[in-house]
């Protein structure tokens, strides 16, 4: 009969404590009377008359804050009867401590890792003008290359990001010097061999040759040059081109496969003299 | 005749409610005589027959936990009426957002440089900058005051957590 009187239902307070719900009820804004388990929460850790001596001296806005907090409180409670709120101060605490741990080891990796990057760019500097003066590279460049793209052992652990964005990051800034970083981590050899193309760019003949030996000895590699079709367009010559083409369009016409296979014995005997030439090249 | 066969002075939640502490009294354990302010917080916060009731259903080696973390939100709500001890929570989930958001940072660095790709030349182990690699994680309410009770994440990671407490 109290409920009939009201134009709303009563709040969950007051139907927890079975009385009239007035229009001022100054519990019914923060507990609506479709959650009881709300209210009873609250009552149980502060009882209403807590509740109300703590709301007595708050602003509007701040009684919200506080009802918020108070009803926050008592859910945790609620779930963690023993340790509540402090238990969930001690789990941050805790996290914070392994954040900072981590941190610090990160951060000891990142120094380690910029002293290496320039030793790196040192070397790669004195490795460039040597190629360009037509001497071969020296061994300890290729060693040292192939450390660098491992990851410490810890990094295993991290999520599963490096991959993803290492990729996307070269085919934003799609330019040559970041292709060499590119083809440094996928094959040491071939990383060589183009250095030494580009580095005598002027010697067409030679370019056709270095760029076919590569595409041949190397197949696992052509997928990866069809992604960087804009560098390679420059150097790459016809048949070059209809040899990747053969071998990823299954489709392709016979005779067109006859003479693409005529192409590629022709260019199979002329790589064989010349990579026998390049090695010689190379010695000297 | 039971109070003199246990104590001599009873313990604080019974002289500060003025009633005869007995050998059973489930307050005397935990509120020694000399800590009289400890209880009265409590008292004050939630109450004491609030207190009993919570102390009655938790096993008796976990009461002491109980208590003492009843008279830290007590203190907490004390001195602050309004977030009570949310506030330290909200002050620590920030510091926790804050610094994941640091290791996000400095763990990109990292990857430029174990990628052989050239990182900014201004980064400072990556920690100031940042901001701009908040990408739209929790990052963005971070801009105003926000309570725990505002996200869910935390919740779940509590529960977690809690069993090994």
């Amino acid at each position: 009969m109290t409920l009939k009187g009201g134009t709303s239902q009563a709040c969950a307070a007051c139907k927890y404590q079975r009385r009239k719900c007035h229009a001022k009820c100054p519990l019914a804004p923060y507990f609506p009377p479709d959650q009881p388990k709300m209210f009873a929460n609250a009552h149980k850790l502060f009882g209403v008359a807590n509740i109300l001596k703590i709301l007595k001296n708050l602003d509007a806005d701040q009684k919200a804050e506080a009802m918020r907090s108070i009803i926050y409180q008592s859910d945790i409670r609620d779930r963690y009867p023993v340790h509540g709120c402090w238990g969930i101060i001690c789990q941050l605490r805790y996290r914070i401590w392994q954040a900072e741990e981590e941190l610090q080891t990160v951060h000891a990796q990142l120094e380690m890792y910029r002293h290496h990057y320039q030793q790196q760019v040192t070397s790669m500097t004195d490795d460039v003008s040597q190629l360009e003066l037509g001497m071969a590279p020296p061994n300890n460049s290729l060693s040292l290359f192939s450390h660098t793209p491992q990851l410490p052992a810890s990094y295993n652990n991290a999520p599963p990001l490096p991959l993803s964005q290492h990729h996307h990051s070269y085919s934003d800034n799609n330019n040559s010097t970041s292709y060499m970083d590119s083809k440094d981590n996928v094959a040491n050899s071939t990383w060589i061999q183009h250095q030494y193309a580009t580095a005598t760019n002027n010697n067409s003949n030679s370019i056709a040759i270095q760029s076919h030996q590569s595409a041949a000895s190397q197949p696992l590699v052509v997928h990866d040059y069809d992604e960087m079709h804009p560098f390679f367009d420059t150097i790459d010559d016809r048949q070059s081109y209809i040899y990747s083409k053969e071998a990823y369009d299954s489709s392709s016409e016979e005779s067109l496969k006859d003479t693409t296979q005529s192409i590629e014995d022709v260019a199979e005997n002329e790589l064989k003299s010349a990579a026998a030439g390049f090695s010689l090249i190379s010695v000297n | 005749m039971a109070s003199s066969s246990y104590s001599n002075s009873p313990c604080a939640a019974c002289k500060f409610l003025r009633r005869k502490c007995m050998p059973d009294c489930i307050f005397a354990p935990y509120f020694p005589p000399e800590e009289p302010q400890k209880f009265a917080n409590v008292h004050k916060i939630f109450g004491a027959s609030n207190v009993s009731k919570l102390l009655n259903e938790v096993m008796p080696h976990q009461r002491e936990d109980a208590v003492n973390s009843l008279a830290y939100e007590a203190e907490a709500r004390m001195k602050d009426p309004v977030y009570g001890c949310v506030g330290a929570i909200s002050v620590l989930q920030r510091q926790v957002i804050r610094l994941q958001r640091e290791l996000d940072a400095t763990n990109a660095d990292l990857i430029r440089y174990a990628c052989n790709e050239v990182p900014p030349a201004t980064s400072q182990f990556g920690s100031r900058r940042s901001s701009g690699h908040g990408q739209g994680s929790v990052g963005d309410q971070n801009s105003g005051f926000y309570f725990p009770y505002n996200n869910d994440h935390f919740g779940d990671g509590h529960d977690r957590g809690e069993g090994s407490m």
